[in-house]
This record gives C-alpha cells, sequence and structure tokens, in this order.
C-alpha cells in the first residue's frame, strides 16, 4: 500500500516536473539570465571574503581557506532546498491571499507535494555550482577531513541542511493561512540564513543564540561546516542536525496541516 | 447524494477604522468583527439532480459550493458528499467531485490543453481504457479536438470553459460543481455548454450543482432550485412550484387604433376586482394600454373582451412574468424579512 503509494507520487512527480521543463525551455533566456544572475552574486559573496581579510588575516581563529570552504558548503543545502521547494515562496506571497489555493485543495493529492512538484527553481544551478566549487578547491587544498565517517556524515548533513531550510520555508508560508500574506516574515526568517554562512563566534550573543536555537540555520552551515574542517571534531553535531531536521520538519507539516483547515479562499 | 444540514460558516475579520489614524488603531486593536456568510442551511441532493443555486452577490454561493468540495470547513453543521465528510477526508472527496469555477481556471496555464489532461489522468489515477473512453465521449459534447495542442493561455473564453469542463469530468465524478459556468459566454456557446452538461447528466447519472446569474441557465437546466439570501435559505423546490407561488403576475399588451380613448378606461372597475389586482398603464407614444393582472383571480380572455367592447385593438401580446422578475422579487421579500 505505502509503496504503491510511494510509486504513484513519483511517477506523478516526473509528470509534473517534465511538462515544467517544456515549459522553460520554450524561454531558455530567463533561464540562463537567472543562472547567471545567482552566479555573479555569488563571486560577489567570495569577493566580500577576500576584502574582509585583507584588513584581517583571521576571524576568530578561522583562516581565509577554512572560512572559504564554510562559505562554500553552507550553498549547498540552500541551493538543494531552492531548486527543489522554490514554489513555497508563493504560497505565502499570493496563493492563500488570491485564492489560488482553492486549486490544491480540489485535487486527491498531498497538497505540500502539489505545491513543490509544480517548479524547480533553475537559478538555484547558481549557487550549488558555487558551492560544489568550493568544497572541492578546499578538498584539493587538504583542509577537509576526507575519511569514510566524515565523507558519508557530508552527505547526510547537507540532506537534512536541506530538510532544514525546506522546515523552515513552510512554516512561514504556512502563516499565510492566519495573515493572508506572510511572505515578509518568510523573508526575514530565509534572510537570517546568511548569517551562518560565517562562523557564529563574530556575531552578538542574541543574534548567535536565535541563529543556533530558534531558527537555526547554523546547524545547517556553520556548525557541521566546522565539524569537517577540525580534527577530533565530535559527530554529535551532525546527529543534533538530523534531529533538529526531524523536529522541524513536523512541526511544519503539522502547523502547514492545520493551515489548510482555516483557509479562508477568496471571494470572486 | 449530497447532504448538508445545520452547516454555518463565519468569516472573522479584524475591525477596521476608517482613515490613516484608524489603521493605526486597527493595529494595535484586537477587536473582531464576524461574519455570517451561511446561515444555518440544510438540504439534501439525490443522485442524478441538477439543482441550481441562485442568490444575489454575497449571498453565500460560492461559501456554501466551497465548503461542499472542501475547500473550506464549516463553522458548524455537517456536511456529506456521496457519504464522505469534505473536509476530514477531503483527498477521497475530490476524487468524487469535478469542480469548474467560472472566473477562474483550473488548468494550467502555459501548458497545452492535452498535456493538462495527461497530468490529469495521472493525479486522478485514471486507466488508459477509461481516459480513452471519457475522452472520446468529451471530444463528442465539447468538441476539444479544435483546440488540444494549443496553450491554455490562448484559448478564447468559451474554449477556456469547455475545456475546464473536460478536465473537471476526465475521472467522471459522482458530483459535478459549476461555480457561474456561462458567465461572459455568447449564446452559442451558452447553449454549447448547456447542452453538454444536460447529456454528461444524462449519459452518467452526475449530480450537478451549478451557482448562476443567469436565468437562463436555470430555465434550461436546472429541475429544482434553491435560492438563498444573506445566508439563509428562503426557497428549495421545483422551478414549477415557485412560478406558480410568485409568478401569477401576467401582462396583457393591447396595441390599440386611438390611445386617447382608453384614457381613464378601468378594467378593474367594470370586474369588480381591487385596483392592484388588475393595474392599467398607458404608452401614448407606441400606442399601447398595458394591463397587469393577477393569473389567480382574472383570465385574459374575460380581460379582453372588457377591453374589446369599448376599445379598437390592432395587435395584442400576454407575457408571463419572466424567472428574471419572480428571483428579484424573492430577494425583496428575503430583505424585507429581516
Amino acid at each position: 500500500m505505502m509503496r504503491m503509494k510511494c510509486r504513484r507520487y513519483l511517477r506523478l512527480y516526473r509528470v509534473i516536473i517534465s511538462q515544467f521543463f517544456k515549459i522553460i525551455l520554450q524561454s531558455r533566456v530567463d533561464f540562463f539570465m537567472g543562472l547567471f544572475g545567482f552566479f555573479f552574486s555569488q563571486i560577489l559573496g567570495i569577493a566580500f571574503l577576500y576584502l574582509v581579510f585583507e584588513q584581517i588575516p583571521s576571524l576568530q581563529g578561522w583562516t581565509l581557506d577554512q572560512l572559504i570552504f564554510i562559505y562554500g558548503f553552507a550553498q549547498i543545502p540552500r541551493g538543494i532546498d531552492h531548486l527543489f521547494t522554490d514554489n513555497i515562496w508563493m504560497v505565502a506571497w499570493r496563493f492563500v491571499v488570491n485564492g489560488e489555493f482553492d486549486r490544491y485543495m480540489l485535487r486527491p493529492m498531498n497538497i505540500l507535494f502539489q505545491i513543490i512538484s509544480e517548479k524547480l527553481q533553475p537559478d538555484a544551478l547558481g549557487e550549488l555550482l558555487v558551492g560544489i566549487l568550493l568544497v572541492t578547491r578546499s578538498m584539493i587544498k587538504g583542509i577537509v577531513i576526507t575519511d569514510a565517517l566524515h565523507t558519508v556524515l557530508f552527505f547526510v548533513s547537507i540532506l537534512a541542511g536541506a530538510l532544514i531550510y525546506t522546515s523552515i520555508k513552510t512554516f512561514f508560508a504556512a502563516l499565510a493561512f492566519w495573515l493572508k500574506v506572510s511572505g515578509p516574515f518568510l523573508q526575514v526568517a530565509y534572510e537570517t540564513a546568511n548569517f551562518a554562512k560565517y562562523p557564529t563566534e563574530i556575531y552578538a550573543k542574541g543574534i548567535r543564540f536565535m541563529i543556533t536555537w530558534v531558527i537555526p540555520f547554523a546547524f545547517v552551515a556553520y556548525l557541521p561546516a566546522s565539524f569537517f574542517l577540525k580534527a577530533g571534531g565530535s559527530p554529535v553535531v551532525i546527529g543534533m542536525e538530523c534531529g533538529i531536521a526531524a523536529v522541524f520538519c513536523c512541526i511544519a507539516y503539522f502547523v502547514f496541516e492545520r493551515g489548510t483547515h482555516v483557509y479562508e479562499s477568496a471571494g470572486n | 447524494m449530497i447532504e448538508v444540514s445545520h452547516v454555518t460558516k463565519d468569516f472573522v475579520m479584524p475591525k477596521k477604522y476608517p482613515g490613516l489614524r484608524g489603521a493605526i488603531k486597527g493595529l494595535f486593536s484586537n477587536e473582531k468583527t464576524v461574519k455570517r456568510a451561511v446561515d444555518d442551511i440544510s438540504f439534501q441532493i439525490g443522485q442524478g439532480e441538477i439543482v441550481g443555486y441562485i442568490g444575489s452577490n454575497g449571498a453565500g454561493k460560492s461559501t456554501t459550493i466551497k465548503i461542499m468540495t472542501g475547500i473550506l470547513s464549516p463553522s458548524d453543521g455537517t456536511c456529506f458528499v456521496a457519504g464522505i465528510d469534505p473536509n476530514r477526508r477531503r483527498k477521497e472527496n475530490a476524487q468524487n467531485i469535478g469542480v469548474v469555477f467560472g472566473q477562474r481556471t483550473q488548468l494550467w496555464w502555459d501548458l497545452p490543453l492535452s498535456e493538462s489532461f495527461t497530468i490529469l489522468k495521472e493525479i486522478y489515477n485514471v486507466s488508459d481504457q477509461a481516459y480513452r473512453e471519457q475522452m472520446e465521449f468529451l471530444n463528442q459534447v465539447l468538441e476539444l479536438s479544435a483546440f488540444f495542442d494549443k496553450p491554455v493561455r490562448t484559448l478564447s473564453l468559451g474554449q477556456r470553459m469547455r475545456a475546464d469542463l473536460g478536465a473537471a469530468l476526465l475521472h467522471n465524478p459522482k458530483v459535478l460543481y459549476l461555480d457561474e459556468p456561462t458567465i461572459g459566454l455568447d449564446l452559442v456557446v451558452k447553449d454549447n455548454i448547456r447542452r453538454a452538461i444536460r447529456e454528461i447528466n444524462e449519459k452518467y447519472k452526475t449530480t450537478v450543482v451549478l451557482t448562476t446569474h443567469d436565468i437562463g441557465d436555470i430555465e434550461e437546466l436546472c429541475s429544482r432550485i434553491i435560492i438563498i439570501d444573506e445566508g439563509k435559505k428562503i426557497y428549495d423546490g421545483s422551478l414549477e412550484a415557485l412560478k406558480d407561488t410568485y409568478g401569477t403576475k401576467r401582462t396583457l399588451s393591447l396595441e390599440v387604433k386611438q390611445i386617447q380613448k382608453a384614457s381613464g378606461f378601468s378594467p378593474a372597475e367594470i370586474l369588480g376586482v381591487r385596483e392592484e389586482e388588475c393595474i392599467t398603464e398607458l404608452d401614448f407614444e407606441n400606442s399601447l394600454l398595458k394591463i397587469t393582472f393577477d393569473g389567480h383571480k382574472l383570465q385574459a380572455p374575460q380581460i379582453l373582451s372588457t377591453v374589446m367592447n369599448e376599445i379598437e385593438i390592432t395587435d395584442i401580446q400576454l407575457k408571463e412574468t419572466e424567472l428574471a422578475e419572480i428571483v428579484k422579487e424573492i430577494y425583496r421579500h428575503g430583505t424585507e424579512g429581516e
């Protein structure tokens, strides 16, 4: 039963996404512009790091190479989430307030699945590409630990990180069911992820507490990244990341599910 | 097939105050206003019925439809469609129903219609054979093949409505909800859509609930109508019974040779009925004598012979009160009762 359901949803995903590709390919210019734009903003981010390090040779004991790894590592889960679940933003900004959400309520499929499967965000390829490039660079430079345990946990961490991103996005988007538009809140929550691209020690206590325990983006980027950088680090940090991913996933899905029951649609 | 009992829906809104100061005040106040969109409505609809659900704008039609389709949850009362509570078991209910909102398409805007149908086939788990058969039937009644390969956004309104109707019927639902299916369409397309709805209802015994402002839809499709006003049900019954109760006024329009002769002429007096049961109007410009009378009290020939005794007539026309006017009348009564 469960397996049949899974297979059906996978098949659906393929059918829906392949339609999406047909549309995307019709507007190739948009596709490349998006890709280029994101790549460009990534390059600016790294240039910023270089500028900072021209002034300060080390930051709380981190070298530039290490910081570049943290930065690059942070891009990967973000890119994965961005690539697959970008349509959730539309719930926060548009679908609920103008009643387009009706459409999803009328189909015999999981609602969140319908929303996610309707779109892939090619802009995310910019983030993924930069992330992979920078991580590869760090591996070549030999500053990352690459034994079997760390390699496996690397992939686990990336998946858990992407899941945390998606959960936070879903949670704040679901607030739209009560607020009509929750885009601004989602925007703020999502932007705090940018803090976690750098070592959290450089921030004031309040911010550090928030990005570690309230909106736990530190567990998506900085904390696991440092596990891969420093010998003797405890794998517990990856375990915690997975735990947080599971808990946030449940909370976000529960809130979203409750939200669909208070959804008020919109008048004609 | 559909059982709605004592359904009420309240929308809670933060209280608004006028002006900029009001807007700021509203930001900090916790006062709420409750708008009751649907107020204790009950009805049952059997399999194969076509029911017109009518009411003025904001009367609560769409809200009721949205409760029955599972989009909205009722604040109070229960609703079952084919034995399923649409709010609790949304996905199962969705498999049983088809929905067309006249003002908003359910199709994928950028995709060719054929691709939309491919996706819907998967979503509703329609087998290849059922798909082929249903497409053949839909093609025949809705003539989809003419624009089957065009993107939805390039379709005309009439084509889009046919496409939407086809999409809602692909999985052969037990219940079809149509929210203003003929809005903005020209007469020929309206006729096509109505015929298609009738054929589907006859072939599959599909239960149809439709809301409309177009009285033509009701007269041609519905055996039963439910009227709501300000969230309350004010009429539920057959179209004939409605006409019988409310539509008893008939108008006799007579073209006369010399209109001057008709001034001061009062058939009510001659026939011995009250003035409001037989009203006379004169139209000097067109030389028309209009007599509106109560169909229960008087017969047209009676009046006609009374008139012909006095005045020379060149043409005669007898008009029944139109449904549109009956509905208007009912709305007036409905609001008077408040």
